[in-house]
């Protein structure tokens, strides 16, 4: 892959996108982002992870085992996430109540092992540092424009601080209760896909499958 | 036949290479509402009936006509019973107040009047939030505005509280159409019910107004439950204190949606629709057997604690939507099974699913929307099935 | 480095193994033990020096919510110190509502109570939905500053529509009047039953009385206010019918005969 690293971090936001390109690490999107605050702090935990994960891993990747690469990249990638759900639950309270299981489950997101699969244990640390950061970046990108999405629409305000004042509290806003809830999440994500779709239409998949043409007698 | 004059001059101008090119869809929705479509098939096979698309969504449309005329009449009454009770107030009564028509509940066309005002702002906001939808869509997309988007707005409207909020009407019906349908290609494409879709996204969106458990009887100073909360707290039983029998209920003289109270008028439908062959008997038959067995069981089964577990079944069916379900929503060709097989199993899981969301989950009074949107994302599955188990039975017979 | 200097150096053992083919079996296994011990090692090392960190903020989180029921908090105040001037943590005997020494107030573990089949009681009939109640609980006096008491804070707990809500109510000194209400845990749906932590609904409580003129236990949440009168009804949350249901039995548990209120009655006796 001949890219600039400039390339490599700029790439995944949306040419080459985790979430909306790959489709990966779509559970934590839908959990972790009713508010704005939480969306921020996982994005931040799992650009972190990504990077240095893929450091870590590229760093050794040529005295890896393949026999056991796998449990090698998962070791890595745990201890990572530990770390920062500990440093979490120690500086960050409130937020760490809040993302409960889903720090840990960082560990299970697609896109820190895909990258440590499909690129650190081809290319050189800082590359690998690079590719990770900027893969992180992209899914924190989503993260935020679904946080936005549910929280302003959803409870009526923006990292906790109210834009429209719901009726609730004495304001003219209903909020819609749907974006509250994780299933709210695949509307937003799918329309986000197709927005990015319309927008660069070479991200569209071909058909699986052939429309057969009517012949005419 | 001045107009069709009228649209044989400007055709041209929308036809391929014209001026207006990529508005066809708008010209093709207008004139083949008017006038039988000129266009036809020429390569074989063809099929023989003497029913098209736009016939049976027609159908469909007139099918309906009982449940209106019920629900309007149903709305004017509750209201105007409630205003005799407990005094006007809002802009309906402001109107037919200045009108000099007055509230007088024994009076059915006073009654129908009122309810109309009710009913014709939901359809018309309905019918222009959607409606400018379809256009969009048939525009960029190139297809034409369907048909079937009458009988979407008009199921819509009649799933609605009365008192619902108009921008909610609009928000609902616009999720329905471009969620529920135009996102996979349009009619015939789409696998949800787009109506139900609407109600469902407001179902869960504000939930306060929508969940079918309080009232609607928009008149300050009156408050109690719908039929379903009621009998979810209480039992059925208490129904009948509230001076609901089973007969009113049967009637639809109840607090509901604006179309789906009466039972009496969804089943004229039903009828119409079966007599006509647009609605399938096969899926009326599966989902009555399972609500019937389903509630039959809970019946034998009983609860201390859950007194919606002694319901019997023709309870369930005078109820809530589902009459209304069963007769428009359970029957639709397009999101339903399209095995014969098929289609006993679809209908027997809407009616076991609808008993099972009523009686066993304590969130939601009323089930029959969720029941249907679930029976919808399954039907693909259970055709599946039923064709690799015919495929199975043939292969063994041709070894 | 050169050829010559890599075989004489003696480092030449780690030199060995890193040209070894990672496939060999001594290399997998080598490469197995050091990845999880380096790995253990820095998860340890966090999870220890952290540890004290971590549980300072959980007491911090628990003490936060009893001075917000009570009143007294205001952001940014040393949460911890607050809390040791202001308050005096008892452990109740349910039964008698007297104080009992028989545990040291500042270690008791409520939890751990609540699970020990000596110190708790299976619940057969069961409105909260709590399943063993302990038989001794920690509860919180604030004390005013000439050391009478001014407001007893009181764990509350019960299952709601989908989770067990875990909060603390805040009684006035006569043991009648409602100061607070909080929840710190639950998993209510948001937008609805979740409404339980909207300040404007909490502050519905404040002044409510527990019981009426004869002493009947006559609190309720509901739609509707009770023939007791609007002194002792709190509104429903909108759309949320089985929260509100149970928020309502468990109030009405907690403060009724097998929770609080012998203690409440020696409370209003002036017995404290």
């Amino acid at each position: 892959m001949p890219r600039t690293r400039k390339q490599m971090l700029v790439d995944p936001l949306v040419d080459n996108n985790p979430i909306t390109l790959q489709v990966l690490g779509i559970c934590s999107a839908l959990a972790v982002t009713s508010s704005l605050q939480v969306a921020f702090v996982m994005a931040l935990a799992v650009i972190f992870v990504t990077g240095f994960s893929s450091m870590f891993i590229s760093m050794i990747r040529n005295q890896i085992p393949g026999a056991i690469r796998i449990i090698v990249q998962m070791v890595i990638i745990a201890s990572l996430v530990i770390l920062v759900d500990q440093v979490l639950k120690a500086y960050a309270f409130e937020i760490s109540k809040t993302l409960s299981v889903f720090v840990g489950l960082i560990i299970t997101n697609c896109i820190v092992m895909g990258r440590a699969e499909a690129f650190a244990m081809k290319n050189p640390p800082v590359a690998s540092f690079i590719d990770g950061v900027g893969n992180g970046l992209g899914y924190g990108l989503i993260l935020m424009l679904v946080g936005v999405i549910r929280e302003l629409f959803g409870a009526g305000s923006l990292f906790g601080v109210a834009i429209m004042p719901t009726v609730n509290n004495g304001g003219w806003y209903v909020p819609n209760g749907m974006l509250l809830l994780p299933p709210s999440a695949f509307f937003i994500i799918g329309l986000i896909i197709w927005a990015f779709r319309a927008w660069k239409p070479e991200q569209v998949e071909n058909r699986e499958y052939k429309i057969q043409a009517v012949e005419a007698h | 036949m001045g107009l069709r004059d009228f649209f044989d001059r400007i055709e041209p101008n929308f036809t391929r290479g014209g001026k207006y090119e990529r508005y066809f869809p708008l010209y093709e929705m207008v004139e083949s509402f008017l006038y039988t479509p000129k266009t036809v098939t020429t390569a074989a096979p063809h099929a023989r009936a003497y029913i098209d698309m736009k016939r049976i969504m027609t159908y469909v449309v007139i099918a309906t006509i009982p449940c209106i005329v019920v629900g309007m009449y149903n709305i004017g009454y509750q209201v105007n019973a409630a205003i005799g009770l407990h005094g006007a107030a809002g802009w309906r009564a402001s109107l037919l107040g200045a009108l000099g028509i007055g509230f007088d509940a024994s009076n059915p066309l006073l009654n129908l009047i009122h309810g109309a005002l009710y009913f014709l702002p939901v359809y018309i906001v309905t019918l222009v939030a959607g409606g400018i939808c379809e256009v969009i869509f048939a525009t960029v997309r190139r297809h034409e505005v369907n048909e079937g988007f009458l009988v979407t707005s008009m199921l819509y409207t009649l799933i609605m509280p009365p008192d619902v909020p108009l921008w909610q009407v609009a928000l609902g019906i616009v999720f329905g159409v471009v969620i529920g349908k135009e996102v996979f290609g349009g009619t015939g494409k789409n696998f949800l019910n787009p109506a139900l879709t609407g109600r469902a996204f407001l179902y869960f969106a504000y939930p306060a107004e929508m969940s079918g458990n309080t009232i609607w009887t928009p008149v300050d100073g009156f408050s109690g439950a719908t039929a379903l909360g009621l009998a979810a707290a209480e039992g059925y039983q208490a129904l009948a204190a509230q001076g609901m029998d089973w007969t009113v209920a049967f009637l639809g003289r109840v607090q509901g949606s604006l179309g789906e109270t009466s039972t009496l008028a969804c089943l004229m439908g039903l009828a119409f629709l079966l007599i006509t062959r647009i609605a399938n008997y096969r899926m009326v038959i599966g989902c009555l057997a399972g609500m019937i067995a389903f509630s039959t069981l809970l019946n034998l089964i009983g609860s201390d604690t859950n007194p919606m577990f002694a319901m019997p079944w023709y309870w369930h069916l005078v109820v809530g939507g589902y009459a209304f379900g069963l007769a428009f929503m359970v029957t639709e060709p397009v999101s339903a099974a399209h095995t014969n097989m098929g289609r006993y199993i679809y209908g027997a899981l809407i009616g076991f699913m609808v008993v099972m969301i009523r009686v066993i989950n304590p969130a939601f009074p009323e089930g029959m929307m969720l029941a249907i949107l679930f029976g919808n994302v399954f039907a693909p599955l259970i055709d599946y099935f039923v064709v690799q188990a015919n495929i199975k039975r043939r292969a063994r017979h041709h070894v | 480095m050169s050829e010559e200097s890599r075989k004489k150096t003696p480092g030449g053992l780690v030199r060995r193994f890193a040209g070894m083919s990672p496939d060999s079996i001594p290399k997998t296994i080598f490469v197995a033990v050091s990845v999880c011990l380096v790995a253990s090692m820095i998860v340890s090392a966090a999870a220890v020096t952290l540890r004290p960190k971590q549980e300072e903020n959980r007491l911090r989180d628990k003490r936060v919510n009893i001075l917000q029921v009570a009143g007294v908090y205001e952001p940014g105040i040393d949460v911890l110190a607050a809390f040791d001037a202001a308050f005096e943590p008892k452990v109740l005997e349910l039964k008698t509502g007297t104080f009992t020494d028989r545990f040291d107030a500042t270690g008791f573990d409520d939890q751990a109570a609540a699970e020990d089949p000596a110190t708790s009681v299976v619940l057969t009939d069961d409105p909260a939905g709590i399943g063993r109640q302990a038989r001794f609980v920690t509860i919180y006096l604030l004390r005013a500053d000439d050391g009478t008491i001014d407001k007893v804070i009181l764990p509350i707990h019960g299952y709601g529509l989908w989770s067990t809500l875990y909060g603390f109510i805040a009684l006035e000194e006569d043991g009648n009047n409602i100061f607070g209400l909080q929840f710190y845990s639950h998993a209510e749906t948001p937008g609805l039953g979740a409404e339980v932590d909207n300040p404007r609904w909490k502050s519905r409580w404040r002044g409510k009385k527990i019981a009426d003129a004869e002493g009947t236990l006559a609190i309720t949440v509901a739609k509707t206010a009770p023939p007791a009168g609007a002194d002792h009804h709190i509104d429903a949350l909108a759309g949320a019918t089985l929260t509100t249901v149970g928020v309502d039995t468990l109030v009405r548990f907690w403060l009724g005969e097998r929770g609080y209120r012998p203690f409440l009655d020696r409370l209003k006796a002036g017995d404290i």
